[in-house]
């Protein structure tokens, strides 16, 4: 058995978005014969689909490599990649906590940028020893002089020893390597003491139940060893330990230091918590590692099919996906307007979008996604309180005594320069500065309270325009607080659509419904008939704006009796018009229940 | 009013025997030839035409291919009792004396002919044009006027003038044609009141019919390329409807009743051939990218001819053809089993909605005999629901001829068109077949 773990280097790559993370891992992948270059599909690393279209990463994924390094010694590296959204920040800074190093990629034209500062602070938080690597050398365009000066100057890392890298020829790969072998400290733990291991991340094999991905701390694991996960008490044997190659390669043990994974053989995906301890219940470690907490579905949407007789596929579906993203929650909901559906809970707005996304694709689905809204606690009258995740389970206002609603301690860090826009934009979403720190004389960390249902919306993607990209958000759960809210109803033709109802701030309802009405007139395209759209709070109409009847939708011409051409133009409306939800009489398209989402800011 | 529908078409078999009748007619009724050729290519044009010099010998070697072709429909007996012909392009009368031989030879093939239209541009028809086309036989001319205002006609990429086109007509009209014109509206740099003047000097030309089609803007036209993603004012589907009401209302004043979507005419002046498309008689189109629509009785007589055809299975009831056939390919060798086409196969459920949604295009709408043919193959709840959901809508009124479509129902078209043709159920089966080598 190996105890010792100088051999051992467990490190991220982090970068800014383009600046060439996914194409120096497939090249250390390369050079380390991991893969060889002809099965090499270009960037191994993020393996579903949707990640690999977006360029961003959900799932965390573990990849061990052997490096023989010049001093003769062969090293074992575990490249660990970790996802890029702040839907996804606890995961993130679960998977930066298996690792004793980060690469920190800078693009050798463009410099360092917003996101190059936030995943730097993130590592350096980490206490990550991080290894500065410039990359895109080849380009004539190259400046690694004046990176290698921003990089001292704006990260404060020391960047003498920086290497210079070429994703796309593999030059200087090799440097990085030796780099990584010197500047990162190999995994400080005890072979002999009480098992201690980090669940990083989990997926769903139908053959052998639950396999986590884990960062062995202290002591080791084996197939056979009866384990427990410390926040649950829920006991299993393993199956089995192995590392990717990037393919499964089982192996006798898990050593300390080392990452890998270990099937679990439990059933139930939702047993297995991302940050979560492994120990041995015969001999338990002394304490959990610390940072744990549950991913809690923090935003909550309607998903419903736009056809009706999909329900029972939806439900299966959404049980598929659960196998593999035990954070999704869901309960079954009706409206008027849409009929049978979920209310499904989400950890973000992104999440949100890439489940959507993946129930549409991987299960062939036609869905409409309502407004995102979080959990009110509604106290009525009578003094019970109930807890409303959907605007249109709100009570009567006569039966309200007040609604309190969940506020976040949000965390910005961004240039100093963009203070004032951060704090505008607070202001402007209800959010309350508590204080601010300076971090480095290029960072400040400003600190506020807010609801969680602002930020929801489109703060993070008014904070990343106005800050041009710089700024990074990290939040968590504070508390409920009483909140003046109202439920602003839309009615289209005369008639209210509870799918299309929101909760909202007394103070914003009328800019809200004015944004909204004019979004709707936008995205419902004209029919038949003059369609008035209105915004109410109760019986008092707020906004109005309607859309224009079509005046004229016809083939005129003859085309020399090409009547094909006439019907295929009937077909593909036809096609336009299923996508359609058809409420009363008016067609309306899906993306009109996320309007709330795309109303403009000056609206 | 569902009930009067029943009422009514229980008594109509003898109407829906005529009907059917025409529904298993063998040979055609109408006959379309395509000229592919122009001298310039319009901006807003799709149509399968190309800029083409008028002496280039490609337009030489092409008409004398169709010719042959037409020589070859009349062998196996599908051009018998053949009524109309309608010369289309591209612009015809810019292969000028070919074009007069190639009327001249339709004339010949079927005797039976009455209407024979041409298509012109004013650029192209000459006086000595004329008189030999008339004297071959052309009956009825179709001039591409599109506009009387010139900075229109320039936006539009037409290399003629309006003074150009009113004299043109004019000629046209003095040397005995039947004359109509066509105009667009809904372009660049129209308004209201230049609308009004280019369909008062159509009118004023003497010509007995008019067309009237909103501008289209297609992708992959230069228009369209720059136009792009753009919904631009001057097309906005409100202009188009305002100036297409603009025009019934001109039109009708001066004596026109409009007898189709897009169609205008002085009494005893309509296109008998247009009106062949959409009322199922069978017809057949020569050339690149011409349509053709047959009864299962006439695809089978073209098969004698054309053997690359496939024997279609027993269901269908009506085959549609779009020859694939590239100009020089048909040039370099015309036989009829030589070309290519795109071919879809309706069966009778399908025939019968198509005939109900082409047959509301017209100002008699859905008579009594498709309307009993439709509710025997379609199911009669079926069609019944249909209609009185377009008459709920303010598409369709009852007339005591059937079925009509309102002036929303012109208007909106695609809507009505849309809910009759969903009765057809299933899609259309098509393939693609390639010449002998």
């Amino acid at each position: 058995m190996k105890k010792d773990t100088s051999h051992i280097r467990n490190f991220s790559i982090v970068a800014h978005i383009d600046h060439g993370k996914s194409t120096i891992s497939d090249r250390i992948l390369e050079l380390t014969h991991t893969v060889e270059e002809r099965d090499l599909e270009s960037q191994m690393l993020d393996s579903m689909d949707i990640e690999r279209e977006r360029g961003i990463t959900i799932k965390s994924n573990a990849v061990r490599v052997a490096y023989d390094a010049d001093d003769g010694n062969t090293y074992q590296f575990n490249l660990i990649d970790t996802p890029g959204h702040v839907d996804f920040t606890y995961e993130v800074s679960r998977s930066l906590a298996a690792c004793e190093g980060a690469v920190l990629v800078v693009d050798a034209t463009q410099g360092v940028e917003a996101q190059t500062v936030s995943n730097a602070l993130l590592a350096m938080n980490a206490d990550l020893d991080i290894v500065p690597a410039i990359n895109k050398i080849d380009l004539p365009s190259a400046e690694p002089d004046r990176v290698r000066e921003e990089i001292e100057e704006d990260l404060a890392i020391p960047a003498d020893d920086a290497v210079c890298v070429s994703g796309k020829t593999g030059e200087g790969i090799h440097d990085l390597l030796e780099s990584i072998v010197y500047l990162v400290s190999p995994p400080s733990g005890d072979a002999d003491a009480p098992l201690q291991a980090l669940i990083l991340d989990s997926y769903f094999d139908e053959y052998r139940g639950v396999v986590a991905t884990v960062r062995v701390f202290d002591g080791s694991i084996a197939k056979g060893s009866r384990l427990q996960m410390m926040a649950t008490g829920d006991q299993f044997l393993c199956d089995g330990v192995g590392c990717k190659r990037p393919l499964e390669t089982p192996l006798p043990e898990l050593g300390v230091g080392e990452v890998g994974y270990v099937v679990t053989g439990l059933k139930d995906p939702a047993l297995v918590h991302v940050g979560d301890t492994l120990t041995d219940p015969a001999r338990p470690c002394a304490e959990a590692l610390p940072g744990y907490h549950e991913a809690k579905p923090m935003v909550f949407a309607g998903v419903f099919p736009v056809d009706n007789k999909e329900y029972e596929n939806l439900r299966d579906a959404l049980e598929k996906l659960k196998v593999n993203d035990p954070s999704l929650t869901w309960s079954p909901e009706t409206s008027v307007a849409l009929g049978f559906g979920f209310r499904v809970g989400f950890l973000g707005l992104l999440h949100m979008e890439v489940v959507k996304e993946r129930l549409e694709r991987e299960f062939d689905l036609d869905l409409i996604a309502t407004s995102p809204s979080v959990d009110y606690h509604v106290f009525t009258t009578a003094g019970e309180m109930l807890d409303i995740k959907s605007p249109q389970d709100l009570p009567r206002p006569e039966r309200i005594d007040r609604i309190e609603e969940p506020y976040l301690n949000a965390k910005v860090i961004v240039p100093p320069d963009y203070m004032g826009a951060v704090m505008q934009l607070a202001i402007e979403h209800r959010g309350i500065t508590k204080d601010m720190v300076y971090l480095t004389e290029k960072s400040v960390e400003m600190h506020f309270d807010i609801p969680l249902a602002e930020l929801i919306l489109d703060f993070f993607d008014q904070l990343k325009s106005r800050t041009k990209g710089y700024a990074s958000l990290d939040y968590e759960f504070a508390d409920y607080r009483p909140s003046d809210l109202v439920k602003l109803d839309i009615l289209l033709a005369g008639e209210e659509v509870d799918a299309l109802s929101f909760i909202v701030h007394k103070d914003k309802a009328y800019t809200l419904a004015r944004g909204l009405c004019d979004k709707l007139k936008e995205i419902i395209p004209r029919q038949q008939f003059e369609v008035p759209i209105q915004g109410a709070i109760g019986n008092k109409i707020i906004s109005r704006s309607t859309v224009r009847a079509v005046r004229k939708d016809v083939l005129a011409k003859c085309y020399g009796g090409d009547i094909s051409r006439k019907r295929k133009l009937l077909e593909k409306q036809k096609e336009g018009k299923k996508r359609m939800k058809q409420i009363g009489t008016v067609d309306v398209p899906q993306e009109a229940f996320l309007a709330v989402l795309k109303v403009d800011d000056d609206a | 009013m569902r009930r009067g529908v029943r009422d009514v078409s229980a008594s109509c078999g003898i109407y829906e025997a005529l009907w059917l009748a025409r529904l298993h007619q063998r040979p055609v009724g109408a006959l379309y030839v395509h000229l592919p050729f122009c001298r310039q290519k319009c901006a807003y044009c799709d149509f399968s035409s190309w800029a083409t010099a008028a002496g280039d010998p490609l337009i030489h070697a092409y008409v004398e291919a169709l010719e042959s072709q037409v020589g070859e429909l009349r062998e196996v007996g599908l051009l018998e009792g053949c009524r109309t012909a309608y010369v289309g392009g591209g612009t015809p009368t810019l292969a000028g004396e070919r074009l007069v031989g190639l009327v001249r030879r339709i004339c010949e093939a079927a005797p039976t002919i009455a209407e024979l239209t041409c298509e012109a541009n004013p650029d192209s028809l000459d006086d000595l044009l004329l008189g030999r086309l008339r004297g071959a036989g052309c009956t009825r001319l179709s001039i591409g006027v599109q506009s009387l205002e010139d900075g229109e006609l320039r936006a539009l990429g037409r290399i003629h003038t309006a003074a150009q086109a009113t004299e043109r007509v004019a000629a046209a009209v003095r040397a005995g044609y039947d004359v109509s014109c066509d105009l667009m509206c809904a372009i660049p740099g129209q308004t209201d009141e230049s609308w009004r003047r280019s369909v008062a000097g159509a009118v004023s030309c003497g010509v007995g019919h008019v067309s009237v089609y909103p501008l289209q803007i297609e992708e992959n036209t230069p228009l369209g390329l720059l136009v792009g993603d753009d919904e631009p004012a001057w097309n906005d589907p409100e202009v188009q409807a305002r100036r297409m009401e603009l025009a019934r209302d001109l039109l009708s004043d001066a004596g026109f009743a409009r007898y189709e979507v897009a169609s205008y005419a002085r009494s005893g002046r309509r296109c008998a051939h247009n009106w062949a498309y959409w009322t199922a008689v069978p017809y057949v189109g020569l050339g690149c990218g011409a349509s053709s629509m047959l009864a299962r009785e006439g695809y089978d007589a073209l098969r004698d001819v054309a053997p690359q055809l496939p024997e279609v299975p027993v269901d269908v009831r009506r085959v549609r053809l779009c020859c694939t056939s590239s100009r020089q390919e048909i040039a370099r060798r015309p036989a009829l089993h030589r070309l290519s086409f795109d071919i879809e196969l309706l069966d009778e459920g399908q025939a019968a909605a198509e005939d109900l949604m082409l047959a509301m295009r017209t100002v008699e709408g859905i008579g009594w005999g498709p309307l009993a043919h439709a509710r025997a193959v379609l199911g009669a709840g079926r069609v019944d629901d249909a209609l009185a959901w377009c008459a709920h809508r303010g598409l369709v009124s009852h007339t005591d001829r059937g079925w009509a479509p309102t002036d929303e129902g012109w208007l909106l078209g695609n809507e009505l068109y849309g809910r009759l043709w969903d009765l057809a159920g299933g899609d259309v089966r098509s393939l693609s077949v390639s010449g002998r080598p």
